[in-house]
């Protein structure tokens, strides 16, 4: 019997962890590894953000679920890895600290064959001064998004009575998921409508992209006449219709109680002053470290600087002009463990998607890539796949591939709640990575690349919600339901 | 070299622009023809795309020199003014449009050098716009209402100037006949539901709720058939917002809503067993 553990239980985690199950079935041994008690479909906390839904509504305790697939379930965060054994043998292993189950605090080693990692960010709030001491909130947990509706309905009292400024985006110039923040500030918008407030109510925009609608996959595109046009032109539109002024190519450099400082790609500097902010925190690995036999810290081997896990990118690209589509990953095997993988947010990518801008300061303020959602999804599955013919055929099974590259990727920003006044960009994108070889000019394929601004977009937003708690919870013929 | 002009109909001017990635040769070649094209036309601003050249590249003419801006950003803009502007694309077209007469640029220079520039000229700031637009697949169409845009279209349409009619989604498709005959049968549907209001006899009673045990998975039936249909369709079309996939979902999704309510209600209502 071979044992897989999978390190984290998001999107990501999840789906490699029950998939892997169901293939491998009782022969084999399938342990998560995660620090929460519950799964959370993030997409839906803008809603919670802005009251439309309860936590509730968007999260499932996860050890019935995993008690129903047969799936060892242990509420504890991973701490090490040793890939290489330690003291008491060579059996690799990673230790583990509980968080819940009755065993708060207490630490355990776990021997593995296989080893997932799919530990998701560190909201790295400390990355930006001032970002963790409260003056703002986020919505990247639903605990986060619970707390910003609070906030935001106080603004929204006050606002009855006297102006009040929101301002919205990333909190700072490597951030990613201005989709999530893009939502946000158009469902406060929307609900701002609601509540007969909007006119006392400045919404501004603050974001590290270069240009509207980057969301740092350098654009996405809307087919018009046979060609694409930029995300930048929708995204423009959206803004300017519904009166939200923006701060683009901006790294917030500071938080304060009521103001953000910001500096621009020119190298100057700003203040944005506030009654309520909620700023997207940057991502970084969560910090786990790597060991060898002898104790020796190997954390640098597995891990890139930012703490992500290396797997089969390619490092050394170099400038922009030699970023190539077959830079990013196909299998997530770790190039030094081939029994070690990462998915979603947790593998490092070789580079940016979205073009690089410094300030003349030296400070980066770029998008950096996103790895959430549906790719996060398929990779996941895929790495499940790898490993199970890996346990079924052995160390010469062929790896299955999700390459970034040759993937396409769907994304549907919502605002309102309602099902006749909501409304939605849905855009598809393929590849996510653009490939400039195979589709010259964008390395887009355009077949595949639409746009739509509408209430069904919204249906499908709403569609989304209930099919994927629905899978994620594995109810009858949950694995026919696309990642 | 002076290159042809990208001119209404022709279509491509709503194809984003690349970001400029390689600073050699080529590069200097698409300006070179792009300074050439503008000398012979005497113009003051290009954008590469006006010569097809799907590159993120401006120029604009100050007094004899050319200032190049390579992959340029606004990062900042302020001083919202009515700008009037008309466009090569568009041949006497002019339109009204808002745009910013402060900005800040971000751009690089034929050697790929980052340079950061402050404008506050309201007619560059707003040429420089409407250039960057067009890089983004944008043009000054983009920037009117609804309405106005189809009144231009329809006047240039009267000139002789209209789109390929193979690469535009058609006005009626044959998808409309499958929703069609839906509509229809979904509207004796909801007539069966008064069914309880007459005295039909029995045999009466008992065809009408046949009709609708058929109607409903009839209905299902057209609508996935619908979806693959139009799905197939939005792909021989090109240009074809109504044949996009939300669009398609929702209506599918609306009158298969609207059959399971009819069925639940003749289950209720008219079925006589």
């Amino acid at each position: 019997m071979a044992r897989l553990i999978v390190m984290g239980g998001g999107v990501s985690g999840h789906t490699a962890a029950t998939f892997a199950k169901d293939w491998l079935g009782d022969e084999h041994e399938v342990v998560v590894v995660t620090p929460n008690s519950q799964w959370n479909w993030i997409p839906s906390n803008i809603w919670v953000g802005v009251g439309q839904m309860t936590k509730e509504e968007v999260v499932f305790s996860l050890a019935p679920v995993y008690e129903k697939a047969g799936i060892d379930y242990r509420q504890a965060k991973a701490v090490s890895i040793h890939p290489n054994g330690g003291e008491n043998g060579d059996k690799e292993y990673i230790t583990i600290e509980y968080t819940g189950q009755g065993k708060e605090g207490q630490t355990e080693e776990l021997t593995y064959d296989y080893l997932i990692n799919a530990t998701g960010p560190k909201l790295n709030f400390g990355a930006t001064p001032g970002l963790d001491e409260g003056h703002t909130v986020s919505v990247c947990t639903a605990d986060h998004a619970v707390h910003a509706n609070l906030e935001l309905k106080k603004i929204f009292e006050k606002a009855k009575t006297e102006k009040q400024k929101i301002l919205v985006g990333t909190g700072h110039g490597m951030c990613t998921c201005q989709g999530a923040a893009f939502e946000y500030i158009f469902n406060i918008e929307h609900e701002a409508n609601k509540a007969g407030v909007r006119n006392n109510l400045e919404i501004k925009w603050i974001s590290n992209e270069s240009f509207l609608g980057d969301f740092g996959i350098g654009g996405l595109h809307m087919k018009r006449g046979g060609y694409a046009a930029s995300s930048r032109l929708f995204a423009e539109s959206l803004y300017s219709e519904r009166g939200i002024p923006w701060i683009i190519g901006a790294h917030v450099s500071k938080v304060e109680a009521g103001k953000a400082h910001y500096e621009l790609l020119d190298g100057t500097t700003g203040e944005e002053e506030f009654d309520f902010a909620m700023l997207i925190p940057p991502f970084a690995g969560v910090g786990l470290k790597a060991y060898d036999k002898d104790g020796s810290d190997i954390t640098d081997t597995i891990f890139a600087p930012n703490g992500f896990m290396k797997v089969d990118a390619k490092y050394d690209a170099g400038a922009y002009e030699n970023w190539k589509a077959s830079d990013w990953p196909r299998t997530y095997q770790n190039p030094t463990y081939a029994n070690m993988f990462a998915c979603g947010i947790a593998f490092a990518p070789p580079h940016l998607i979205s073009k690089p801008m410094t300030s003349p300061n030296g400070t980066p303020i770029n998008p950096t890539p996103p790895r959430t959602g549906m790719p996060s999804g398929i990779i996941g599955k895929a790495v499940a796949h790898s490993v199970c013919d890996l346990i079924r055929e052995g160390n010469n099974a062929h790896l299955h591939e999700a390459s970034m590259a040759e993937m396409g990727a769907a994304c549907v920003a919502s605002a309102g709640k309602g099902l006749t006044d909501g409304t939605a960009a849905a855009l598809t994108v393929y590849p996510v990575v653009p490939d400039f070889e195979k589709y010259p000019g964008l390395g887009r394929d355009l077949d595949y690349t639409f746009g739509e601004i509408g209430l069904a977009g919204h249906w499908i937003k709403h569609i989304l919600h209930h099919m994927f708690l629905y899978k994620a919870k594995l109810k009858p013929g949950w694995t026919l339901i696309p990642e | 070299m002076v290159q042809k002009l990208v001119i209404y109909p022709d279509d491509r001017m709503n194809c984003t622009s690349t970001d400029v990635r390689s600073f050699n040769q080529t590069l200097w070649d698409v300006i070179e023809d792009m300074r050439d094209t503008m000398q012979a036309h005497d113009f003051n601003a290009m954008a590469a795309m006006q010569i097809a050249y799907p590159y993120n590249i401006i120029l604009i003419k100050e007094g004899e020199n050319y200032h190049e801006y390579i992959n340029p950003r606004i990062i900042k803009n302020e001083d919202l003014f009515d700008s009037e502007e008309s466009s090569i694309h568009y041949p006497d077209v002019t339109v009204s449009i808002p745009r910013y007469g402060k900005i800040k640029l971000v751009y690089e220079d034929r050697n790929g050098q980052v340079h950061y520039e402050d404008i506050d000229d309201r007619e560059l700031a707003a040429t420089l716009q409407r250039k960057i637009d067009i890089t983004f697949g944008g043009n000054i169409l983009d920037k009117v209402n609804k309405n106005t845009r189809e009144k231009i279209l329809s006047a240039l349409a009267g000139k002789g100037l209209m789109p390929q009619t193979d690469d535009v989604c058609p006005t009626f498709s044959k998808k409309d006949y499958f929703v069609s005959f839906t509509d229809k049968l979904l509207i004796l549907m909801g007539l069966s539901l008064f069914t309880p209001l007459f005295k039909f006899s029995k045999e009466t009673v008992e065809n009408i709720y046949t009709f609708d045990k058929i109607a409903f998975p009839l209905i299902i039936a057209l609508m996935i058939s619908f979806f693959f249909y139009a799905q197939y369709e939005a792909k021989k079309y090109k240009q074809c917002s109504s044949c996009q996939i939300g669009n398609n979902i929702g209506v599918m999704v609306k009158r298969s809503v609207a059959a399971l309510a009819f069925a639940i209600g003749a289950y209720f209502l008219v079925n006589p067993y």
